[in-house]
């Protein structure tokens, strides 16, 4: 069925897609990758430069005074639960057409919104997420603490729900059939919520820190902020001396495949290969789906730990710590990534969004006068000013990932393995950032 | 650390120096004669089958149906287009779509991609 504002429900959100980029492009963008990835290597420092107790520069008092006093969190959770209870609202009573704005707040503002603000503003998920405010409710009115919970939230189990959900969130928008419809989306989110608060009342706040998807994700963006703390106190970083203080822990890796090998599945679908392969053969489109979501996020995962264990080692390391200690350098390249694959969908259709979020229940309303504002279509018009920003972001992204992966295996490595043993890991990302290439020319 | 940074800056520049060149923000010449593409409907299957092709902005498309059935195709360009074609043969015409990018044409009846419309 179709809607009248030109924006189907049998297919995903948004009309058009971007135009794929010149096979010039992405070869130039490969080339600079290669390079600059052998020239950090040759010339780069050493000896480890970041320690997490000493870097960065201590915020200035009146800006942390801000950030920390109670005020500003308050504001921000109210600011957060506000946007919740309209989306509950749109969800429960609005009706099931495209022009319902809870699917553009879930696939653009939620899902994709969250890494360019956590990117500039730090963590920003764990500052509004409404989950936290109703466990943190729920401690109040019980006179609980909302850090403790039942038990003691396993270490084992690290990030690997993270990862679960994340993966069943990409599930939903690229295998399940029918992802734009009011239904689907409304049970999805009802399950997320669900889940989160029973593993809050179960294991306290530790639970979203590392288990809730939306949480570990944005926390790790926010890595590449240049907001950080030590101890408690608000420091002002380098985004590559951020990065490098991500906790590892079990789990990890996974968290990373599922967010590149989701994305990249995400451009394989469009491509003109994968199209006509679905519809050449027999099998179920459906089945292929979801055989080729799995494939992508688990031949992401294991490229990059392989890439991280073919090294010489010495007696303090064991070789399965390897990928988890590496993981957080394949965070600048799924951001150059994400930027790549999303901007003008960020830009155009989360635009929409604020248009349709005006009309709550599609009845020609205009709530915050936004109905009438006219589409932004800017980069659609501008296709090789986009196709530059999309090449630059996977080529700066790779850049800083092979940087903060160097950092690491200087750190861990015993110092006869550090040159040699950083190679394969390079040649991984290599591998990486040209098959995202790829996928942005087939695509 | 700075001369990272620097070999990063200067690769990073010459890199944008060898794509900024080429403008495409040209407009519409509106002119053109419609590009034709014949279609197949046979049973289950379509042809072309995914196929990409090339076409202006602003550029009719004709899409020659031929068709053992009734049906209806979505091109999903923004505003959405439905054409309906009949058993036989039907020509319709896709309008000429101004926004560049990569537009599906669907038939909605087989939920299968008949071409994806490259609108440079």
């Amino acid at each position: 069925m179709a809607s009248p504002d030109g924006i189907t429900l049998a297919h995903g959100l948004g009309g058009a897609k971007d135009l794929p980029i010149s096979p010039e492009l992405a070869i130039a963008g490969a080339t600079a990758a290669l390079v600059i990835s052998f020239t950090v290597l040759a010339i780069a420092w050493r000896t480890p430069r970041y320690d997490a107790a000493t870097s960065g520069r201590v915020a200035p008092p009146g800006l942390a005074a801000i950030v920390d006093s109670r005020a500003w969190r308050i504001t921000w959770r109210v600011v957060g639960f506000a946007i919740f209870l309209y989306a509950v609202m749109v969800a429960v009573f609005g009706k099931d057409l495209a022009i319902n704005p809870i699917l553009g707040i879930v696939y653009v503002w939620w899902w994709v919104g969250l890494v360019p603000l956590s990117l500039f503003f730090g963590p920003v998920w764990k500052a509004i997420s409404p989950v936290r405010t109703i466990n943190l409710g729920f401690a109040k009115i019980s006179g609980s603490d909302p850090d403790r919970g039942l038990f003691e939230y396993p270490e084992r189990l690290g990030n690997w729900p993270a990862a679960f959900g994340l993966f069943a969130f990409v599930w939903l928008e690229l295998v399940y059939p029918y992802p734009t419809e009011l239904g689907p989306v409304r049970l999805w989110a009802a399950a997320y919520v669900a889940v989160m608060l029973v593993g809050g009342a179960l294991f306290g706040n530790r639970f979203y820190e590392r288990a809730d998807p939306f949480e570990v994700y944005s926390t790790l963006v926010s890595r590449m902020s240049v907001w950080g703390r030590r101890g408690e106190q608000l420091v002002i970083r380098s985004p590559l001396a951020n990065l490098d203080t991500t906790p590892v822990r079990p789990g990890l890796v996974a968290v990373v495949a599922v967010l590149f090998g989701s994305t990249a599945f995400d451009s394989f679908q469009d491509s003109t290969r994968w199209v006509k392969f679905v519809q050449g053969g027999d099998t179920s489109p459906y089945l292929l789906n979801n055989i080729g979501l799995l494939a992508f996020c688990v031949a992401a995962g294991a490229v990059f730990a392989l890439g991280c264990v073919l090294t010489g080692l010495g007696d303090d390391l064991r070789r399965v710590e390897l990928p988890n200690q590496f993981a957080h350098s394949m965070i600048p390249i799924i951001v150059g990534y994400i930027v790549a694959h999303y901007l003008s969908y960020l830009v155009e259709v989360g635009w929409l969004t604020l248009i349709y979020a005006s009309d709550p229940f599609s009845n020609g309303s205009n709530w915050f006068g936004t109905a009438d504002l006219p589409l932004f279509t800017w980069l659609s018009y501008h296709p090789t000013f986009l196709a530059n920003t999309k090449v630059l972001a996977v080529v700066l992204g790779h850049v800083l990932g092979v940087i903060a992966a160097h950092e690491r295996a200087i750190r861990i490595l015993p110092k006869r393995h550090q040159l040699t043993g950083q190679l394969p890991l390079l040649f991984a990302m290599i591998a990486f950032t040209a098959g995202g290439l790829y996928l942005l020319f087939a695509a | 650390m700075r001369r990272v940074l620097a070999s990063t800056a200067v690769l990073m520049s010459a890199l944008t120096l060898a794509t900024a060149c080429g403008s495409d923000e040209e407009t519409p010449s509106g002119t053109s004669d419609p590009k034709v593409i014949e279609v197949t409907f046979d049973g289950d299957s379509v042809t072309p089958n995914g196929d990409r092709v090339e076409v202006e902005r602003g550029q009719d498309v004709q899409l020659e149906v031929t068709a053992d059935a009734p049906g209806e195709i979505h091109v999903h360009s923004d505003p959405e287009q439905e054409l309906e074609y009949t058993e036989g043969t039907t020509t319709v015409t896709i309008q000429g779509i101004d926004q560049p990018g990569t537009v599906d044409v669907e038939s909605h009846t087989l939920e299968l991609v008949i071409v994806q419309l490259e609108v440079r």
